[in-house]
């Protein structure tokens, strides 16, 4: 077979991965649970204030920055809900035993799962930021949409994408589902954060911290004092950080590609005992 | 072109604990050819069949599927293989008819040809009333006839088999004996791993006996009977036999080993005409009434358990 044809056939698997884990993630409860994350979080941040009478954020800028502070905790559970089994749930369950021993690469398999995911949380995410531009038309008008929403949204997009290869990377590595998706989740809940808050108070900036990057998604909208490296002290000592835009867009693009090749060669290798 | 289907070339397998799985195992199996392959358990067989499917690497050797390195060129390799290995997992949130086009979009059967297969294979393993149905409220039975259909799909040359029958009714395993046997008579290549010899027996006219990783027999099934060292007589008597006439019988020296099985002895010998002859005459010199005396047919079992072993186990 030509080389040229031999791709095109890898296209076709992968797509025909596509369309199966897609239709595997719409059948399964998990993606419903995501949407109702995606549709309550941002009302709720529009509800709350209006049912106590207490107002909303004196700028549009500022109440979007407040409402997509949670996009990062959706992305995180997205990616474990759709992702975290996506490898280590093909050995566990033996599926791979079938799926493995049909003529098709392993990458093309497990490039439309990566895909198939990345539009499942896409979606999810889509659906945040629509919600959240729908509140602040009714808020404050149309006229005070923040044009870095797009900015931010772009950046939310990336950052899906760096969440997914470390999950991806994860279930590559761990046999068990369970092991795979909470060792994701705590990772990028718990682990990353507090060592991005113990560098901090070494005075080192968590520059390389994925979860440090992903800051960026609100920062554009309210710009922080000390962006892009120490800024200045704070009571007790405590120097604040900002991510500047360029090393977190670059962060988190080395998270996305260098995972997710390390994911395919591991998953690859891997032998179906 | 070469007429050899499946061949092995000094395979090894050493897994990271340490077992060594197989021990250059060379095998060549010719097209057209149904083999059983058996062994103890842990004699390798799954291990070779995970091998030729491409769901491991072997740690040195050569598999090939119709002469290509399944190694090198696993894509090409499994285009020609039906396989079932194992028990996999099923998708269970689809329906029999949407896994089954998976498959068959992923092997490129364009879509005519695809569901006209779909309901033919449905149709032999005898789920078509629940092509649409999810699977996952199917039975262990019905998860593994679905199995098969998916290895029959795209009509391959070649089917590789490990423990079909498994979790089937004796309904089921007539069924998958019958498909097989259809299968030889349209010259395909079948290699069955089995631990029912009675099903290998029944379907195949060639074995692979291994052990320890590997080939300890290769030959047809009627070779390996009238090779086999094992011969036996069954003797009935006219009346039970007492527990003395039995302790008589034991002092014998020309048999080697007797059981008793409803009242009849089968005796273990060496197969010589003369000793025949004078094991007959010393029952009779016992008084003992004898009602018939012949030859026992030789089955895979005694075979396999002379070949490899009592201790073995057959697995």
């Amino acid at each position: 077979m030509s080389f040229k044809r031999d791709i095109m056939e890898d296209i076709t698997h992968t797509y025909i991965g596509i369309q199966y884990e897609l239709r595997k993630h719409l059948r399964r409860r998990r993606f419903a649970i995501a949407i109702i994350l995606a549709v309550v979080l941002p009302i709720l941040f529009y509800a709350v204030p209006k049912i106590w009478n207490t107002g909303f954020a004196e700028t549009s800028e500022s109440f979007v920055s407040s409402n997509l502070g949670f996009v990062n905790l959706l992305i995180i559970i997205s990616a474990a809900l759709f992702a975290g089994d996506a490898i280590s749930g093909e050995f566990e369950k033996k599926t791979a035993l079938l799926t493995f021993s049909t003529p098709q690469r392993r990458t093309s398999i497990f490039a439309g799962k990566y895909i198939a995911a990345l539009t499942a949380i896409f979606v999810i995410v889509s659906l945040y930021y629509i919600i959240t531009i729908l509140e602040v038309i009714q808020i404050y008008g149309i006229n005070n949409v923040p044009l870095d929403l797009v900015k931010s949204y772009l950046l939310a997009l990336l950052y899906v994408c760096s969440v997914l290869s470390l999950t991806f990377f994860f279930s590559s590595i761990f046999k068990s589902v369970i092991s795979s998706t909470l060792i994701s989740f705590f990772t990028l809940m718990m682990i990353l954060p507090i060592v991005s808050m113990l560098l901090t108070v070494v005075k080192i900036e968590p520059w390389f911290i994925v979860t440090y990057s992903a800051g960026l998604i609100t920062d554009v909208f309210v710009q922080p004092i000390f962006m892009g490296g120490a800024g200045g002290e704070r009571g007790g000592g405590f120097t604040e950080y900002a991510p500047d835009f360029g090393t977190g867009v670059w962060v988190m693009v080395a998270y996305a590609v260098i995972l997710f090749i390390m994911s395919i060669i591991i998953a690859v290798r891997k032998d179906v005992e | 072109m070469s007429d050899i289907a499946i061949q092995t070339e000094n395979l090894r397998k050493q897994y990271r604990n340490g077992v060594l799985a197989l021990n250059d195992l060379n095998i060549k199996i010719k097209k057209g050819d149904c083999v059983g392959y058996l062994g103890p358990n842990g004699a390798g067989k799954t291990t070779t069949i995970k091998i030729l499917t491409n769901l491991i690497k072997p740690t040195s050797g050569q598999a090939y599927i119709n002469g290509i390195d399944v190694n090198k060129n696993p894509k090409e390799t499994l285009r020609h293989v039906g396989s079932l290995v194992e028990i996999p997992g099923v998708y269970e949130y689809l329906t029999p008819h949407e896994m089954l086009t998976y498959f068959g979009k992923v092997r490129r059967m364009n879509k005519k040809d695809l569901d006209r297969r779909i309901k033919e294979v449905l149709e032999l393993v005898k789920i078509s009333d629940w092509e649409h149905k999810k699977i996952g409220s199917f039975s262990t039975g019905m998860q593994r006839r679905l199995l098969i259909a998916q290895a029959l799909l795209h009509e391959p040359e070649i089917l590789i088999m490990d423990e079909p029958v498994l979790g089937l009714d004796p309904k089921g395993m007539k069924d998958v004996r019958d498909i097989i046997k259809q299968l030889q008579s349209e010259n395909k290549t079948v290699f069955l791993s089995s631990h029912l010899l009675h099903e290998v027996s029944e379907t195949c006219a060639k074995v692979v006996l291994l052990d320890k990783g590997k080939v300890v027999s290769y030959d047809t099934v009627d070779n390996l009977r009238n090779m086999s060292k094992i011969q036996k007589i069954d003797v009935e008597f006219l009346k039970t036999l007492t527990k003395e006439q039995i302790a008589k019988i034991k002092l014998i020296e020309l048999i080697r080993d007797f059981d008793i099985v409803n009242g009849s002895l089968r005796i273990d010998f060496d197969g010589k005409r003369d000793t025949c002859s004078q094991i007959l005459s010393k029952l009779v010199s016992l008084g003992l009434e004898i009602v018939s005396y012949h030859p026992a047919s030789v089955t895979l079992e005694d075979v396999y358990v002379s070949v490899m072993g009592e201790e073995s186990g057959v697995g």
